[in-house]
């Protein structure tokens, strides 16, 4: 090979990568709002089931949640009065960074989760989405926020095959609980 | 030469059967195939990524160097993976929560390289839309056919919905059973093969090349 083809070679690459490097900022340019969008709408459409009862729901605060990502407090009021508290919050998980909703009431008593996205092992990363392992959280204080092997009926039974991913969704949960319990105790208007 | 389009596209569907027959990107058939949908959705993101790979590759087919095609195949490929994937969570987002982690690796696929080299390398543009297509839909086919079987035995239904009231053999919708479906049904084509056709690969004419 001589330098000749040296200098060929690379230019070939480069002009694949300069026309690649174009063509995909274009499609960002064009996606990336319609995602964002549609993001936001999720957003509202999840706070609104975990909290029906709420006629406003809006951003309260901001805060640093798991991995350094930010983390926000939402208020749920009705007829003027609050009546729970959305947290949208990040878990370090068995190969992702799980994003969730936790719904409280004032007395920091689970009103509900919602998983937002998550990236674990496929087919039973998927499960903590389901009803079954969601709907444990509903009513439960911080102390029972305990993942457990097994059938359990006071605390969070593990999903079986992805005891890492249960336990990042709980520890979440009281780590979100824990975080407007922190900002609430700074803030008294919260 | 217009009637060789029909035999290129009839060629990837069952002759050369990318999973079936050429027994190429086995890995994405087993993992992804565990619900018709599932199937249903990478096929069509595999046939569009190889499709668009195939014509760029046989337009760009003299100038790029022999020495780096690999890569160029590859930066080509990334790109309309890269594409398909932002399309998808713009414009299909429940399809990509499901499916994003698989769709990224599309890159890797040994069907897509492998068309690219073998095909579109050494062809004129139509000709390459037509194998990558006809691939494409091969792919689709076997993985929707993998799907409806292990959706059907593990989960008792069918694209959703249910025919059985509880779920017959679970092992079905676990790599295990992908395995097993993908073994049984590859017996199947070439029994037909043998059967009807001689032994000669070609069910609606085909035939290597």
């Amino acid at each position: 090979m001589n330098s000749k083809d040296i200098i060929k070679i690379t230019l070939n690459l480069v002009a694949i990568c300069a026309v690649a490097g174009v063509i995909l900022s274009v499609v960002w340019a064009v996606t990336n709002p319609v995602r964002l969008e549609k993001k936001a709408e999720e957003l509202r459409a999840a706070q609104k089931a975990l909290v029906p009862q709420a006629q406003n729901i809006t951003e309260a605060l901001k805060f640093v949640s798991a991995g350094g990502k930010e983390g926000v407090i939402y208020k749920a009021t009705a007829d003027g009065k609050t009546v729970g508290y959305i947290i949208k919050a990040y878990a370090k998980g068995y190969s992702s960074f799980i994003e969730m909703l936790v719904a409280v009431d004032i007395d920091y008593r689970i009103i509900g989760i919602q998983i937002l996205s998550e990236q674990e092992t496929p087919g039973l990363g998927a499960e903590m989405e389901k009803k079954w392992f969601k709907d444990q959280f509903r009513g439960k204080t911080e102390d029972h926020l305990i993942v457990m092997k097994g059938e359990t009926k006071t605390d969070i039974q593990a999903i079986s095959g992805a005891t890492i991913s249960s336990r990042a969704v709980t520890n979440g949960v009281k780590a979100a609980v824990d975080a407007l319990r922190a900002e609430r105790a700074k803030d008294r208007a919260l | 030469m217009a009637a060789s389009y029909k035999k290129l596209i009839l060629n990837g569907i069952f002759s050369e059967n990318p999973v079936f027959r050429l027994a190429l990107s086995l890995c994405p058939a087993v993992a992804v195939t565990t619900s018709v949908r599932n199937g249903f959705l990478m096929g069509v993101a595999v046939l569009c990524v190889m499709t668009m790979v195939n014509i760029t590759v046989s337009i760009l087919r003299n100038l790029i160097n022999p020495k780096v095609r690999i890569p160029a195949y590859i930066l080509i490929i990334a790109t309309y993976v890269s594409i398909t994937e932002m399309m998808m969570r713009a414009y299909s987002r429940t399809a990509y929560k499901q499916m994003g982690l698989y769709i990224q690796l599309i890159v890797v696929f040994a069907i897509i390289i492998s068309r690219a080299e073998l095909f579109a390398s050494r062809n004129k543009v139509l000709p390459s839309a037509a194998d990558g297509f006809g691939m494409g839909l091969g792919f689709l086919g076997a993985l929707v056919l993998v799907g409806a079987v292990r959706e059907l035995i593990g989960k008792g239904s069918i694209a959703g919905f249910h025919i059985t009231a509880s779920s017959p053999l679970l092992i079905m919708v676990l790599p295990t059973g992908g395995f097993f479906v993908i073994g049984l049904l590859m017996g199947l084509f070439n029994w037909i093969d043998q059967r009807y056709y001689g032994g000669r690969p070609g069910g609606g004419g085909g035939g290597h090349h």
